[in-house]
């Protein structure tokens, strides 16, 4: 083997060893309890000049005018709905095929956000549409799939949301998170080919190439924050579920156990 | 020995126990001719309009039709015990698994395929488009049935299952619904419909061959 | 520089529903966080309280067996 070779087995040997030990509750959760407060800030940080950039920085399109700047939150939670979609189905594919109970939390704590975002992709494209379209709703082809996406997010949570036990609960709920993976190009392609076939071409929110070079930084800084938010969003969620479910186990009361005798001195010294 | 296959059996006993039950077999005709009759009723007798929504009508109808069983696919099997057999030793329970799902399509499908030209020519589709309105149903009600068991499978031990499945079901069916009713549409047009019957044909084949694993894994899970 | 914001309503809107949507997914977790928090602590307290019980109980019996 030689020197390279044998560094990159290394590292893939350390990336190994962190995944598994991720997969047990307490270190996933003390690993939760401190990245995501950074992911926070970072995020903060991000939509703060991302969004300064967006509104005040960059001068209004020569087409759309000011509506163009709708583009700086649409498009990267588009972007984003899409892809949690992607990283959802990975980690389901994992919880089925290894079963590790993590995966299984954490792909199911990805659908909320997923939905949240699709939901903001929709309420803005349509508000877009409004004075662009002169309807609150076009039948556009990606506004439309846009829509059987988040009715796919949320029958995803209605599933897990409908079992006592959350291990099987998450575990069925992987399955459709499966068959929608293999749905969702063709409802995608099927949409797109309904729409060439009922109306010409609309006009896009982001066209193929108006894309003007003095756009692309708010739109990376803000894609970038909402990188790290579902990041920060995903730990939390996983976490919460995760206390939940472990309530009566050892190590969530260890873990808290700190916490908690601070409360009840704090109560103790109330009431003396 | 005439020891018959478990596939043929269980199709035998879905199929008398249907004709035994007309009354909620014939539910998803009666539901196709409530849709045909309701829907005019409400937009307007307008001949024009009517053929114009006659394939959208029809399908969504279908669809609708198809979801009226679902709730019981598997139910009773599961109450006694039989879905449990249906995996048990050297069975994969894909022969029971194809045994019901052909007699659900036997049963909540056909029907609405023998009836629908009497609906169409009620909408006044243009005669020439009814061989392609029945060819997009014999091609795709298939894959609405494997859609909606997956659904029922996976809804199968949840609490308030029946309030999930159009949830479940509705974003599976999008391309379905596109693909059969331009056909038809570009039939009643007098054009040539050839590539819409393809891409229908090919996502009930894709369904055919991927929907059993997951209906089974779904099943499989419930039981645990 | 602040531009003429021709279509201001719509910009605007589109930024309240995203700054909406956003806090809702920073607050909604926090709060159940601190709702599964407190179920924990009472938890915690119930079963510290039912062991001190418990000793005080098994105290009695000791003394109670050694008095016999």
């Amino acid at each position: 083997m030689s020197h390279q070779d044998e560094q990159v087995w290394v590292i893939w040997k350390t990336l190994k060893r962190w995944f598994h030990m991720l997969g047990s509750p307490p270190t996933f959760s003390r690993f939760a309890r401190t990245v995501s407060p950074w992911l926070w800030a970072a995020f903060a940080i991000c939509l703060v000049y991302g969004i300064y950039l967006a509104l005040y920085v960059v001068p209004p399109d020569y087409q759309q005018s000011d509506t163009s700047r709708i583009m700086y939150i649409h498009v990267p939670s588009a972007w984003q709905a899409m892809l949690i979609y992607v990283i959802m189905a990975v980690l389901a594919s994992i919880a089925l095929i290894w079963r590790i109970r993590m995966t299984e939390i954490m792909a199911m704590s990805c659908a909320p956000i997923g939905a949240a975002f699709t939901l903001i992709c929709l309420v803005t494209g349509s508000i877009w549409g409004r004075p662009m379209w002169g309807t609150w709703w076009e039948w556009d082809a990606r506004l439309t799939s846009m829509l059987v996406l988040l009715f796919i997010y949320i029958g995803i949570m209605a599933l897990y949301a409908a079992f006592d036990d959350r291990r099987k609960a998450a575990r069925i709920a992987s399955v459709l998170v499966l068959a929608g993976a293999v749905n969702i190009p063709i409802i995608h392609f099927s949409v797109e080919w309904w729409t060439t076939l009922h109306q010409g071409q609309t006009i896009r929110l982001l066209g193929e190439s108006s894309l003007h070079s003095s756009m692309m930084p708010p739109l990376l800084w803000l894609t970038v924050a909402i990188k790290f938010m579902f990041g920060a969003a995903l730990l939390d969620r996983s976490r919460n579920e995760l206390l939940e479910q472990d309530q009566s186990k050892q190590w969530v009361q260890r873990e808290l156990e700190g916490q908690f005798d601070a409360r009840q001195q704090t109560r103790a010294a109330d009431h003396a | 020995m005439a020891k018959t296959s478990p596939f043929l059996a269980l199709l035998k006993r879905d199929i008398k126990l249907s004709i035994r039950r007309a009354g909620e077999t014939l539910l998803p005709l009666f539901f196709l001719f409530a849709v045909v009759v309701l829907i005019p009723l409400g937009v307007g007798p307008g001949p024009n309009l009517l053929s114009l929504m006659a394939p959208g009508m029809i399908w969504v109808a279908a669809l609708l039709a198809s979801l009226l069983a679902l709730d019981q696919l598997f139910r009773g099997d599961l109450d006694d015990g039989t879905l449990e057999q249906w995996f048990i030793g050297p069975s994969s329970g894909y022969a029971q698994l194809g045994a019901r799902l052909i007699s659900h399509w036997l049963i909540s499908a056909l029907p609405v395929i023998v009836f629908s030209p009497l609906a169409a020519i009620m909408l006044h589709l243009p005669l020439e488009a009814l061989p392609v309105l029945i060819l997009t149903l014999l091609i795709g009600t298939p894959a609405l049935s494997l859609i909606g068991s997956l659904a029922a499978a996976l809804t199968l031990t949840t609490r308030g299952a029946g309030g999930l499945l159009p949830i479940l079901v509705f974003p599976m069916v999008v391309p379905l619904l596109i693909f059969a009713t331009g056909a038809v549409s570009l039939a009643a047009e007098g054009t040539v419909s050839n590539p819409h019957l393809g891409l229908l044909l090919a996502f009930t084949i894709l369904n055919l061959s991927l929907m059993p694993i997951a209906i089974r894994a779904a099943l499989k899970m419930n039981l645990e | 520089m602040i531009p003429d914001f021709e279509y201001a309503a719509f910009v605007w809107s589109s930024y309240l529903v995203f700054a909406l949507v956003m806090t809702w997914q920073v607050v909604q977790p926090m709060l159940r966080r601190r709702r599964i928090k407190k179920q924990l602590l009472e938890q915690f307290e119930e079963q510290q309280a039912a062991r001190l019980m418990q000793n005080r109980n098994s105290q009695n019996q000791n003394f109670r067996e050694n008095r016999i």
